[in-house]
């Protein structure tokens, strides 16, 4: 192996690092947004449409951090 | 796998030593969804009729329908004149987003959404930060905008500014790299599916399974991830200038 394989290597070895790890935080944390807002809309059903608007825009914001790591795994890949 | 991403079409051009690559695909989609919207909307408007008391017509009832759709669902939490105000524009944001994402599932070869190049969501995410301080500056005067800055004390001035960057960084990448993503993921799929064809006993479960497969991403990525993040994008376009004029 030459050191261009090594690199190549390490890149993908990274990438994939980069976005399985930092896929678990917001997994869990979406997990829980959804969870949480359906004990909500089981308790109050009338509540359901702002409530539903409420999960999606915190599950947006939550999603940034696993953004950022898929951004980073494309960068590794096909830009550095 | 990244030539497969619809960045065939590349015109580069030297302007003053620096080297600017202007993907052409993506500038013709882009353009192309703003006509379709254009035309879709000239459409509408001329089934209005032309006496306000006239019944309306079919496309009036459309049209006022989706309209208080958008009002109730997009700006919620407005007030009345500033929901008005801001409700072409915030719409506009939605349905732009909301087609440059379903181009994807067009079997036109070369054809890939607009919102998977990077300069066309931050063109967005930064069209959103100008609005944000225009509103801001006019609904509570200049001053009182910039000072929003010094607040809750001076010596978090610049946590504001760095959030502020923040905010409008992640809201062009979270539109990038959710649409970019399901790109690959269906390119990858594909790829897959292609290489395990030229194995004779794997050829037809390889076919089955990557053409079953490969659709039914593309569906999932454009359709539903596609709509989902173009009413995010939009929502959060409408919290963050909420945040401003409060």
């Amino acid at each position: 192996m030459t050191g261009a394989d090594i690199i190549a290597a390490a890149k993908y070895l990274a990438a994939g690092l980069c976005m399985g790890l930092g896929a678990i935080g917001p997994a869990i944390g979406e997990g829980m947004a959804a969870s949480h807002a359906l004990d909500g809309m089981a308790r109050q059903p009338e509540m359901e449409a702002s409530l539903l608007r409420t999960m999606i825009i915190g599950q947006a914001i939550t999603e940034s951090t696993g953004i950022y790591s898929l951004v980073v795994a494309i960068i590794l890949i096909f830009v550095a | 796998m990244s030539g497969e991403l619809g960045k065939k079409l590349i015109l580069h051009l030297k302007v003053g030593g620096m080297d600017i690559a202007f993907d052409l695909v993506v500038m013709a989609v882009a353009v192309g969804v703003t006509l379709l919207l254009v035309l879709l909307s000239w459409w509408l408007r001329r089934g209005l009729p032309q006496d306000p008391e006239a019944p309306p017509t079919r496309r009036a009832a459309l049209l006022a329908a989706a309209m208080e759709l958008a009002e109730t669902q997009l700006l919620g939490g407005y007030p009345k004149r500033l929901a008005r105000d801001l409700l072409p524009l915030i719409t506009t944001i939605f349905l732009y987003v909301l087609f440059c994402n379903w181009v994807s599932i067009l079997p036109i070869p070369y054809i890939a959404s607009p919102t998977q190049d990077i300069n066309v969501t931050f063109g967005l995410a930064l069209m959103v930060y100008a609005m944000v301080h225009v509103y801001g500056a006019r609904e509570r005067g200049l001053k009182r905008h910039l000072k929003s800055y010094l607040e809750p004390y001076p010596f978090l001035l610049p946590m504001n500014l760095i959030g502020d960057f923040g905010r409008t960084l992640s809201h062009a990448f979270r539109l990038f790299g959710n649409i970019l993503g399901g790109a690959i993921l269906t390119t990858i799929v594909l790829e897959l599916a292609g290489k395990a064809m030229r194995f004779p006993m794997l050829a037809p479960v390889a076919f089955l399974g990557g053409v079953s497969l490969g659709t039914l991403l593309n569906a999932w990525f454009g359709l539903f991830v596609g709509a989902i993040q173009a009413l995010v994008f939009a929502l959060l376009a409408s919290a963050y200038i909420h945040i401003s004029v409060e």
